[in-house]
């Protein structure tokens, strides 16, 4: 027997946070202070600067799933007409607000937001947000999102410096376009002024907070023995990202870090004899986190890999260069079509494979969400021509009921016997 | 040639190109651009001195290596465009225009740009174009759509096209003035002479022509001997893009569809199409409420209700292909909508591009049955 893993002073202090941090929103909003409702590919650090509280809708749909209510709510939507296969996790809180019952909800409901932002990044989010705002009467943001042509494959050695050339001129002058009249809209909604000179060096404490996970990362990445398991990559790099640029954010992602550096130099790994490396390709597993560390004794199989420490420096990083809006906007313009889109997902994939020395690759692919699965099977395809077992498993991971560990453990441990084969 | 000859081979030349599809145009003496989805408006093709034809009706039987990287979910029309794609179907364009405010056509770009990028397995294929055009009012996005046209003409200038002046421009307006004219004067007939399987194929016959000959095809067929039709209910079709002649026949069986609004019914041409300058063009494009994408968001659904309740239907069908994942957003709203005008409105559900007799059998049932139940 391994000495039984330690979970990081960390991730503890990191939901302690949370959970205050959702009493105070609660508090606040449910007393009647104005909020904004947006998705999660909005440009957040507009609203946070100028100290209008948001509601995500996806951080939403979270806490209305872990009140054990998707269920409910999944049989409403199809009674009230709207199809199976249309997108639910992410929609959970609009059928909540049609369902109408507000007691049923966490918070006992959610008051009616003063406005709702979304990007059209996927096809319905327009849809949902404008039903939302036909229900509530909140005038509605949205900021546009028209595709680039021609995107460069290895857009992450681009997007920090680079981004005028990645993401083009006219996207941004049309994104940096929108902010300003979304700005406008919030100076009126808050009665404050949006002070340019402040949010540059909030934009820079962004930065700064993303430097630290990329460090991070890159410990994680070179350790000769994986030292964390993801169930603690994810909420240690997510919740400080809700709050990204704050005190308390970059204060935790240098904790985070310093407590894998310390197992780093300790030599510290998930297991005694790591022998396979794992990557998981898609949203997280909350409600299975154990999952996670399901072969670690059996095989010496550790997950190494999650999108969410890399993309941290990747997907946010982005020097102002004098122009903060702008560098916004470039964070903000291609957010999740570099997680979606070929050959952005396939390069960054066989990167992030190689970096993290991966053997094999769990991927997640939803059925039903378009968006989140296009450019799936490219990436497939590359991670294998680099030699990288690609392991598939379609499913909507929108609940519980969809997730079948024992189907999916019983198409793992094959390829495993086979891997570990291989190596003797 | 008689007149009611004419009409007759009018009437024939618009089946034959509906059928042929871009095929019709193989012996165009123009160089030929393809163009993929809504929203694209072709005039700006035209005038650039080119035939536009439409390359994402179609359907094949045949297969190719690229089907490995199409996920299911991947909308049908992409999966059969990007097999012709690479099988060559299209080696004749001199490029191909895809509108990326038509949610199958982003998706058909980006998978055709890769597969081309990793120079994967393929017969020859034209350039590509992706048309970003945005569906809002507002002055950025009035000068983002003009920077695209200008990206647009340049893609045009390096097949050999020359960039249109306005004087270019109006006359291919022009063009297009008439053809809307002439749709004008066929949608008049229809539920009269012509069954709404008839105009659909009339007006997607169009998609393979140019604007003036779709025009005055149009003008003699409609001299052709009347269609015989089922006049008791005027029909209204909404949903996912329907280009299915078996489907048409099934709900004709109930009635005529009068309204047709999916992308492969009446949403097509584009409204900017007969305006006569760019900056007209552009923003009428812009402001089309049959784009997904349109803002104010409500826009959508508002022209829905109003062309439907415009054509006295009373009776809605939805059909909806199996990867939708937008329209089924507007349903319910719709529906309720519709139904305080006393509108029956039936949905299908899911269906292929070309949907088994089984299918239409059930669908059939379904509609006589809702019919039954309303008397
Ligand atoms: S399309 Fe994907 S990214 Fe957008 S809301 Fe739905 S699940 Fe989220
Ligand atoms: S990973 Fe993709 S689907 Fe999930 S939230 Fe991000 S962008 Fe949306």
């Amino acid at each position: 027997m391994s000495t039984p893993y330690v979970p990081l002073e960390s991730t503890k202090i990191a939901a302690d946070y949370q959970r205050d941090w959702a009493k105070g929103l609660r508090a606040q909003i449910t007393s009647g202070a104005k909020y904004a409702f947006v998705n999660a590919d909005t440009p957040h650090e507009l609203f946070h600067h100028m100290g209008l509280p948001i509601v995500t809708n996806q951080w939403w749909s979270a806490i209305i799933a872990a009140k054990q209510l998707s269920e409910f709510y999944f049989d409403f939507m199809q009674a009230a007409g709207f199809h199976e296969r249309l997108a639910r996790y992410s929609s959970l809180p609009l059928i909540a607000e049609l369902e109408g019952d507000a007691t049923r909800q966490p918070w006992g409901g959610l008051p009616t937001p003063s406005i709702l932002c979304a990007r059209q990044s996927a096809d319905d989010h327009q849809k949902v947000f404008s039903l939302w705002s036909e229900k509530t009467g909140a005038p509605l943001a949205l900021i546009s999102s028209p595709a680039v042509p021609d995107p460069q494959p290895d857009w992450w050695r681009l997007a920090r410096d680079d981004w005028e050339a990645l993401y083009r001129s006219d996207r941004l002058d049309l994104m940096v376009a929108e902010f300003e009249a979304l700005i406008e809209q919030l100076e009126e909604l808050t009665g404050t002024h949006f002070d340019r000179d402040t949010f540059a060096l909030y934009m820079d404490r962004i930065n700064e907070q993303e430097r630290i996970y990329e460090k991070a990362a890159a410990l994680i990445a070179d350790a000769p023995q994986c030292p964390i398991r993801i169930s603690e990559q994810i909420p240690n790099v997510m919740i400080p990202q809700w709050h990204r640029g704050s005190a308390w954010a970059i204060e935790h992602a240098q904790r985070f870090h310093d407590e894998v550096a310390a197992r780093v130099a300790g030599r510290t790994g998930l297991v005694k004899n790591e022998r396979i490396r794992m990557m998981w390709i898609g949203a997280g597993l909350w409600f299975d986190t154990g999952f996670y560390s399901a072969f670690e004794e059996s095989h010496g199989a550790v997950f190494a890999w999650s999108m969410y420490l890399p993309f941290a420096a990747d997907g946010y990083i982005r020097e102002n260069k004098g122009d903060p809006l702008r560098a916004l906007a470039a964070r903000v313009s291609a957010m999740n079509e570099q997680l979606h889109q070929p050959p952005w997902i396939n390069s960054w994939m066989v990167e992030q494979a190689k970096r993290f020395r991966i053997d094999v690759a769990l991927m997640l692919i939803p059925e039903h969400d378009r968006f989140s699965g296009h450019g799936s099977l490219f990436a497939k395809q590359a991670l294998e021509a680099a030699g990288i077992r690609v392991i598939e498993v379609w499913s909507d991971m929108v609940d519980q009921r969809q997730w079948n560990r024992e189907e999916i453990t019983a198409r793992i441990v094959p390829e495993l016997d086979d891997l570990l084969a291989e190596k003797v | 040639m008689t007149s009611l000859e004419a009409a007759v081979s009018a009437a024939a030349a618009l089946e034959r190109a509906s059928k042929q599809q871009e095929s019709y145009s193989n012996t165009a003496s123009l160089p030929r651009i393809g163009v993929f989805g809504n929203g694209m408006p072709e005039t700006l093709i035209a005038a650039a001195g080119a035939l536009p034809v439409h390359v994402s009706v179609g359907t094949t039987e045949a297969t190719h290596p690229i089907t490995a990287v199409i996920e299911p979910f991947v909308d049908e029309q992409v999966r059969h465009f990007l097999i012709r794609l690479m099988n060559g179907d299209f080696a004749g364009l001199a490029g191909i225009v895809f509108a990326r405010d038509d949610a199958p056509a982003l998706i058909a770009y980006q998978y055709a740009s890769e597969w081309i990028r990793q120079d994967r397995e393929r017969e020859a294929t034209p350039p590509l174009f992706l048309w970003n055009l945005v569906h809002t009012g507002t002055r950025p996005a009035a000068e983002f759509n003009r920077t695209q046209a200008e990206k647009l003409f340049a893609f045009l200038g390096c097949a050999g096209l020359a960039r249109p002046d306005d004087s270019k421009l109006a006359v291919a307006a022009g063009a297009e003035a008439e053809r809307q004219e002439a749709l004008g004067q066929l949608q008049i007939a229809v539920g009269v002479a012509r069954s709404g399987r008839t105009a659909a194929a009339w007006r997607n016959a169009g998609r393979f022509m140019g604007a003036a000959e779709h025009a005055s095809l149009l003008r003699s067929a409609l001299a052709a001997p009347a269609d015989v039709l089922n006049t008791t209910t005027r029909i209204g079709i909404v949903g996912s893009p329907l280009a299915s002649p078996s489907t048409y026949a099934m709900i004709e069986q109930f009635g005529t569809v009068v309204c047709d609004q999916q992308n492969f019914g009446q949403m097509w041409p584009v409204p900017g199409n007969a305006k006569a300058s760019l900056k007209d063009i552009l923003a009428a494009t812009a402001a089309d409420p049959s784009c997904f994408r349109i803002t104010p968001t409500s826009a959508y659904r508002a022209a829905l209700v109003k062309n439907l309740l415009a054509a006295r239907c009373s009776l809605v069908i939805c059909q909806l292909a199996q990867t939708d994942d937008t329209f089924g957003w507007e349903i319910p709203a719709l529906f309720t909508e519709l139904a305080a005008h006393n509108v029956a409105c039936i949905n299908l559900g899911f269906r292929d591009a070309e949907p088994d007799a089984a299918w239409l059998e059930h669908a059939s049932l379904t509609i006589s049955r809702a019919l039954e139940a309303r008397k």
